[in-house]
């Protein structure tokens, strides 16, 4: 069985910055995978050329096997791939409920005139949309803030909304980026159960950004390292914890006495 | 479950019988009001009436594009032009039924708009702005100039349909088309396709990351646009009962932004009266001042129609500064009012607030599900979750599936 994702050669340029050179990696069934490194390392752009927002300009996707290197973004959401968004991917003017229910687009049967028209199919399924965006929040204790227009709610808050609406993608693999992001240690901490109990309820294999080493070393079952647009180390997270080179790229060089 | 649920949601306010009566009332002497207003009015007030209609048909085509989906517009005479002349044509020149030529009026505006929007894909802001100017601009050189489809100068006969050359009758037809687009928008609005484009408006990479296909939904936003704009031109054709190239200017397509604008974009009722408003205060003044004209210093003439433009700029600095929701902003309280809501949102906010922090003020509380905090065991067999009912999520709503990836696109 192929791995749920696997990138190869990644490469890509902005101008004269090499954002990315010679990336690969691979997600294997059930993992959690950490993706690690320095402000500017790359990361999100890993991200979105993994997702097909930019096109990188060497390199290949696979996804369960499947070449989607060429696919739109669009259609590898519907394949399966869901991500959350660093700075959110909310429509802050919304409520909860809207959001998570535009999140639900790809797999909504009836066609675009269809919904104009307010055909009984069109309707039938939207109550579907509707319980199926009721569940998701309960899932994750946000039922009660349904009706609540997302850009008032707590920042915590609205990222546990983008969460549900990357699940309501209803995902295979999960890229989270920087989940953990303006939490205290111990929210993080309990991000960690959180995320773990999503992937063996829901079955989902789950690759993230994550910058709180506790959390990664906690949860990751591999790391992947990137400094500079390259590949810098990989591993367990307790190896990755001591990899000289790791050390370096996020402490600055350390010298030969102090090694 | 759903009416547990329901109740979670509005705990809050409830109105009393009595309420739920008023608010009926309002909203039954609303529609009363409106339906008998063209029986009430005199011939030339069911004329206002009909024009008003025929610029909330096109303030409702302006909101489509750029109150949904974020687009600006400025080419709009494009659109309701191009509806206007084909419409005048099909039913003066070929004898072909104006109810056949409406809905062709109206996909001749939606082409025009597909192939606006086919630019729109590729530039956006101001970049944007030029070009659907450029583009209107164009059209009235190129398109609107073709003296055998436009009738030039002198302009082109569009006969109402016998069983509406009355006024007060085409009032009422007007009317009937509004309120169809009113549905329309709603429905829009309320289904897949508005809020993949509303999603599409705030951010294009995360709509398309929530499996949106942002190209298809831009330009399905252009031509449902353009295909209102198409019939609204074409009854703006026939109310007059003629159309000529110079009612399709520039000034023109601005006033519907404007009125759209201070409307407010996205909100239907707003938009509504921002256009009735521009539409019968054109008609007003030009019915008082009967071309007369100032005589001011320095600038010389002015014409008192040019006060039209003048109002829409004041109103919309007015909008911009003050009200930046249009008028829709300031008929939210009635509308939640109508809906079964309070007057007041006071005492509700913070009991909204308290709703927020109940959950959330634990911080960590809300990062978890309640169960995993509960201490549930996780369903182990991952095919058969929901055979045991595991009391908050029976059936994961995020379906527990494989194989996957095959065969999907």
């Amino acid at each position: 069985m192929p791995p749920v994702l696997e990138v190869r050669d990644v490469s890509i340029r902005f101008g004269g910055l090499q954002a990315l050179e010679g990336v690969d990696l691979d997600v294997g069934e059930w993992e959690i995978v950490g993706l690690i490194g320095p402000n500017g390392a790359g990361k999100t752009t890993f991200y979105n050329c993994i997702t097909g927002i930019y096109p990188p300009d060497r390199g290949s996707v696979r996804y369960r096997g499947r070449d989607v290197s060429a696919l739109p973004t669009h259609r590898r959401t519907a394949l399966g791939m869901g991500r959350t968004w660093q700075n959110l991917g909310v429509v802050r003017t919304l409520s909860v409920l809207e959001n998570v229910k535009t999140a639900q687009h790809a797999h909504i049967s009836y066609g675009a005139l269809s919904g104009l028209a307010g055909s009984p199919a069109s309707l039938t399924e939207e109550r579907r949309v509707r319980r199926n965006a009721e569940e998701i929040l309960e899932f994750l204790g946000l039922l009660p803030l349904r009706g609540e227009i997302v850009g008032g709610l707590p920042y915590g808050t609205q990222k546990l909304c983008d969460l549900a609406m990357a699940l309501a993608t209803d995902p295979d693999i999960l890229l989270l980026d920087e989940p953990s992001s303006g939490m205290a240690p111990e929210e993080a901490h309990r991000l960690g159960e959180t995320l773990r109990f999503l992937r063996d309820s829901l079955d989902l294999t789950i690759l993230m950004i994550e910058h709180h080493v506790p959390l990664v070393v906690g949860l990751c079952d591999y790391v992947y390292v990137l400094n500079f647009g390259r590949l810098l180390a990989k591993g367990e997270p307790q190896e990755i914890q001591r990899h000289p080179d790791v050390v370096s790229a996020y402490l600055g060089e350390v010298d030969d006495a102090a090694s | 479950m759903a009416a547990a649920a329901e109740a979670l949601q509005r705990v809050e306010f409830r109105p009393s019988r009595s309420g739920w009566i008023a608010r009926a009332a309002v909203m039954a002497a609303i529609a009363l009001a409106i339906i008998a207003a063209p029986l009430l009015a005199d011939d030339v007030r069911d004329q206002w009436i009909g024009y008003a209609a025929v610029y909330m048909v096109i303030g409702l085509s302006v909101n489509v594009i750029t109150g949904h989906a974020g687009q600006i517009s400025l080419g709009h005479q494009a659109f309701v032009g191009i509806g206007a002349f084909t419409s005048a044509y099909l039913v003066a020149r070929s004898g072909i039924s104006f109810f056949i030529a409406l809905p062709v009026a109206g996909l001749t505006g939606a082409f025009m708009a597909l192939v606006l929007g086919l630019v729109a894909l590729r530039i956006r802001g101001l970049y944007l702005a030029l070009v659907t100017l450029a583009f209107g601009q164009m059209t009235e050189t190129t398109i609107f100039s073709i003296r055998g489809f436009t009738g030039g100068g002198a302009g082109a006969d569009a006969p109402r349909p016998s069983l509406f050359a009355g006024h007060q009758a085409f009032a009422y037809l007007c009317l009937m088309v509004v309120a169809v687009f009113l549905l329309v928008d709603w429905r829009f609005v309320k289904s897949k396709a508005g809020r993949a484009i509303v999603s599409i408006r705030n951010d294009e990479r995360v709509a398309a990351s929530l499996g949106i296909n942002v190209t298809a939904y831009k330009l399905f936003a252009f031509v449902l646009g353009g295909f209102i704009a198409g019939v609204g031109g074409s009854l703006f054709a026939h109310w007059n009962r003629s159309v000529a190239t110079g009612s399709f200017g520039l000034s023109t397509a601005l006033v519907w932004v404007l009125m759209t604008v201070v409307g407010g974009l996205g909100s239907r009722a707003g938009v509504l009266i921002g256009s009735a408003f521009f539409a019968v205060f054109q008609l007003v003044v030009g019915a008082l001042a009967k071309g007369a004209s100032f005589h001011w210093p320095i600038v010389g003439d002015v014409l008192v129609q040019t006060l039209s433009p003048l109002l829409g700029a004041l109103l919309l600095l007015l909008t911009l500064t003050l009200f930046p929701g249009g008028i829709g902003q300031q008929l939210l309280p009635v509308r939640r009012w109508l809906a079964g809501g309070p007057v007041s949102t006071r005492g509700h906010h913070r009991a909204g607030a308290a709703a927020t922090a109940a959950p959330g003020s634990e911080p960590g509380a809300t990062a978890k599900p309640p169960h995993a905090a509960a201490g549930v065991p996780v369903p182990a067999a991952r095919d058969e979750a929901p055979a045991e009912p595991a009391p908050t999520a029976g059936e994961p709503a995020v379906r527990v599936r494989r194989p996957r990836g095959g065969g999907r696109t």
